[in-house]
């Protein structure tokens, strides 16, 4: 294979939130193609410590952004990034969606805080550096800047970010197998990458139904009148984790992990963000819940409905900041 | 400045409620005119998002109206209806709505006086509790 | 007065800076970490057993911690399979995590990415590039083996109160073998490398291989179960006390300047960072465990031991290149950990979890992660609610640690007048190593 004429300008950041995200960049580049061969990590803090300045050396082409939008330093740094790319590309749930930093959008500031922390000792502020400044809440990306696609997931798993990478930075030019990623993708998507063309603006990288559609437990539509959390007797393998009385999101998730978690026996909780079908993941999931109870009558229900707890933390759990109708900021675009 | 005057968004069963809201009107009950009415096939089509977008669209409160349980025009449209209520309830207390602002109400078709009623008594509780701000929950946060 | 900030540091777990001050006098550096990380917040008003879940958002080493308190919480002992899938969990993450750490080392000096199709790039200018592959590949398989076990690798899954969730099969049993044994090999071809090209001289380590915080205290897990050590800065055992009383030795102090807060020992009261010794303060990971001085189980683990110490004097030890060493023990020490743990019969049976039957009201739980010492506190109501989720992660326990490195390398490169790029360069490294 000869050299890409132009090789592709990549950028890659993470905001707040953890690294998972651009380790999983970082192994794509030695599990399954080098980076290298067609694309050009101009801007990648993590790995190559590359400061701010280096995006003024002309247009990033790919700009891969992690992490919630948590302080102003985030702000900015989806700014600069929207500003100096032609694609900008929201990778893992903080980032599509909000995550589990924006979980502590639910909480109340002023009871929250670890271990116990003093004050700041010295007064002389002299000379200090300073911190930027928290943002009111934490926010997804796309309530930022305007985002071209979407890599969903906590993090995201490896077939559909090289999908990804595949798309938007190689645009076909790779030798790689094109299968490996297209595999699990929508079929618009798919042929898109085997063309070499943009899939179209604002896909999300990831399937078209529920998680429920990849699942492989078995389902039977029974009635029930259990409610279940994870900490109780279940079974492990076989039957849906829902029908055992258990909350599992997989039901409102949108598809594209495979069903990893159910698989290894523990409840799916919605790291795809929703299902593109649905409004609003909460209420999906008391639809979906409630269509279960096995009573016609309204104290059973009510007694029944007791057992539950913390609704809000555990349906919007990677999603709060942005599929939360009720609490979420609305997009710039 | 005015007083606080709610919305309501009723969703109500076009075989029972909507009957008794029609017949409320034409009977000359003295209504407030809080709510805003749609009409729906059956209590038990009123997905959870329905009243979860109503909410974040601005409504002070919801009402949804059905047939007494066992008379419901598709069997058990109602009991559906009836197994969600509890569950949505508390997904929305959680988020900041009052219990009051969200209500399940069996009115049956001939019983347009309990309809105006309910109404009238809803859009004074909701009237009390002031406007729904979505982002009541959220907005007073702060980091230290 | 000048000010000087280096923005991204490498190969920091959250976004870290470092701000230099020179008012005449020696500089003052600041090692900040600029983005808050509100696990308390995120935690409030979970069901307890969501937490290691969640917590797995700090390193995936806290999913097992989380997990480990929640069996106290419930007052159940998981199975041995149980133990055993989760205790190799683990020793796959200290794999993962060291060598990935050996990676960045070897890729300091130059960008990995760049100039890919050129010929001296194919042979690597240190003639690398072929062990780097090496590395990452078991970078990976240390994935593969922790996504066997854990159903993630980054946020496992698997480790529920009282047990794991997930049984494994034969093929995973006959992969987790093969794995094992690739990553004891390889760790041994790293290990001759680095004795060779990196420990004792070459330009990798360069100058900062001298580089020390300074003599420090050190808090490792005993050897007798929830209790852990206090090992002061001689080396001797200061202290030993229960696991649930850590928050009552240490304290948490809030700088204005950096949203991580410093891990201090209350019995001295908070001390500025300037202080020399700096005895508030105490560090964990590989080299505070090392420090004990005690001999290891595993053979090629004990051997490098033996090699560091011929080579640089006995325990404690404080400079980088220890704790580079201490890496390089506990990465073959783990991957024979995991040899010896990666055998059918360890790793099935029939019971899986010890169902809970009644949900508890406090646990805690300490373990040694990748890079030290964690620990968890939660404390629910009567529905298994989190009312206060206390945790002690790395960052917090080493950034006073991080700060004193930062300020030693910066007053090290400053001597030299090196640009402040070599500077950056400095700190990354000294930083890296712990």
């Amino acid at each position: 294979m000869s050299r890409p004429e132009q090789k592709k300008k990549l950028a890659i950041y993470t905001a707040t939130g953890c690294r998972a995200c651009e380790q999983g960049i970082l192994d794509l580049n030695y599990e399954v193609n080098e980076l290298g061969r067609f694309a050009d990590p101009v801007f990648w803090p993590y790995v190559l410590g590359t400061p701010w300045e280096a995006l003024s050396e002309g247009k990033v082409d790919v700009a891969l952004f992690a992490g919630t939008i948590r302080t102003e330093a985030d702000r900015q740094a989806a700014l600069k990034l929207r500003e100096s790319s032609e694609l900008l590309v929201a990778v893992g749930a903080c980032a599509a969606f909000g995550g589990l930093p924006g979980l502590a959008n639910l909480a109340d500031a002023t009871e929250a805080k670890a271990g116990e922390t003093t004050g700041s000792s010295s007064a002389d502020g002299e000379g200090k550096p300073t911190l930027p400044r928290a943002e009111p809440q934490g926010l997804c990306l796309s309530q930022v800047v305007a985002v071209d696609y979407v890599v969903p997931g906590c993090p995201p798993t490896q077939n559909l970010l090289w999908a990804a990478v595949l798309a938007l930075v190689c645009r076909g030019e790779s030798p790689a197998r094109l299968s490996y990623a297209a595999g699990r993708l929508p079929e618009a998507v798919a042929e898109a990458i085997a063309a070499g063309v943009l899939p179209r603006r604002g896909t999300t990288f990831a399937g078209e139904k529920a998680v429920c559609g990849s699942c492989s437990r078995i389902k039977e539509e029974k009635k029930f009148g259990i409610c279940k959390r994870p900490y109780q007797e279940y079974q492990e393998t076989g039957r849906c984790l829902l029908e055992q009385g258990l909350i599992c999101q997989g039901v409102a998730t949108q598809e594209g992990c495979g069903g990893i978690c159910t698989g290894v026996g523990v409840p799916c909780r919605g790291c795809f963000g929703k299902a593109p079908a649905i409004f609003d993941p909460g209420a999906k999931m008391v639809g979906a819940i409630s269509s279960t109870f096995d009573s016609k009558d309204a104290k059973e229900i009510a007694a029944l409905v007791e057992n539950f707890v913390d609704l809000a933390g555990t349906f919007y759990r990677y999603s709060l900041p942005s599929q939360c109708s009720l609490l979420a900021t609305p997009d710039k675009g | 400045m005015s007083e606080f005057e709610p919305k309501i968004i009723a969703f109500l069963c076009n075989w029972c409620t909507y009957v008794a809201a029609d017949a409320a009107g034409v009977s000359r009950f003295v209504q407030k005119p809080n709510v805003r009415a749609i009409r729906v096939n059956c209590s038990g089509m009123v997905d959870p998002s329905y009243i979860v977008k109503a909410f974040a669209s601005g409504a002070d409160g919801v009402l949804v109206g059905g047939c007494w349980p066992g008379d419901c025009h598709y069997i058990s449209g109602n009991i559906k209806a009836m197994r969600r209520a509890p569950l949505l309830k508390k997904l929305l207390g959680e988020m900041g709505v009052e219990d009051l602002r969200f209500r399940l109400k069996w009115i049956a078709a001939s019983e347009p006086s309990q309809y105006a009623k309910t109404i009238n008594e809803m859009t004074e509780e909701i009237r009390k509790l002031g406007p729904f701000s979505r982002k009541k929950k959220s907005a007073t946060r702060s980091v230290a | 007065m000048s000010k000087v900030t280096l923005d991204a540091l490498r190969w920091q777990d959250q976004p870290a800076q470092a701000t230099i001050t020179v008012n005449g006098g020696p500089p003052q550096v600041y090692f900040q970490i600029t983005a808050p990380r509100e696990v308390a917040a995120m935690c409030q008003g979970r069901p307890v057993e969501e937490l290691p879940r969640i917590l797995s958002i700090l390193s995936p080493a806290h999913h097992l911690c989380a997990a480990q308190a929640l069996d106290r919480l419930f007052g159940v002992e998981p199975p041995p399979v149980a133990q055993n899938m989760r205790e190799a969990l683990r020793l796959a993450l200290f794999f993962r995590d060291h060598l990935r750490k050996f990676y960045f080392l070897v890729t300091s000096l130059e960008n990995p990415f760049a100039d890919f199709w050129s010929q001296d790039a194919q042979r690597g200018p240190h003639g690398l590039r072929s062990l780097l592959d090496d590395l990452m590949r078991h970078v990976s398989l240390a994935q593969e083996a922790a996504i066997i076990l854990g159903g993630r690798a980054d946020h496992p899954v698997t480790a529920v109160a009282g047990g794991v969730s997930r049984s494994l099969k034969e093929e995973h049993h006959a992969r987790l073998a093969e794995i094992a044994a690739a990553c004891r090999s390889c760790a041994e071809r790293l290990g001759g490398f680095l004795r060779e090209q990196v420990f004792p001289q070459g330009k990798i380590l360069g100058e900062i291989r001298g580089l020390e915080a300074g003599p420090l205290t050190s808090l490792t897990l005993a050897p007798e179960p929830d209790g852990l050590v206090l090992r002061g800065a001689g080396g001797g055992e200061a202290e030993r006390f229960g696991a649930a009383t850590l928050f009552d030795k240490v304290g948490l102090h809030q700088e204005t300047w950096s949203y991580e807060p410093f891990a201090f020992l209350k019995a001295k009261g908070w001390q500025d960072l300037g202080k020399v010794p700096a005895d508030s303060l105490f560090f964990v990971g590989p080299l505070a465990r090392l420090n004990n001085g005690q001999p290891l189980a595993t053979p090629l683990a004990e051997d490098e031991r033996q090699r560091l110490v011929e080579a640089l004097g006995p325990f404690p030890r404080f400079e980088v290149v220890a704790a580079y060493w201490a890496l390089l023990v506990e990465l073959l020490g783990s991957a024979e950990g995991l040899v010896a743990l990666c055998e059918v019969e360890k790793l099935s049976g029939p019971v899986l979890r010890t169902i809970p039957k009644a949900v508890g009201k406090e646990g805690h739980a300490a373990l040694e992660s990748p890079r030290g010492l964690i620990y968890h506190h939660f404390r629910t109501d009567e529905r298994g609610l989190v009312v206060e989720a206390q945790v002690l992660d790395t960052a917090t326990a080493n950034n006073g640690l991080f700060g004193i490195l930062a300020q030693r390398a910066v007053e090290a490169s400053l001597a030299r007048k090196e640009p402040w790029e070599e500077t950056k360069k400095r700190i990354e490294l000294s930083l890296l190593a712990y």
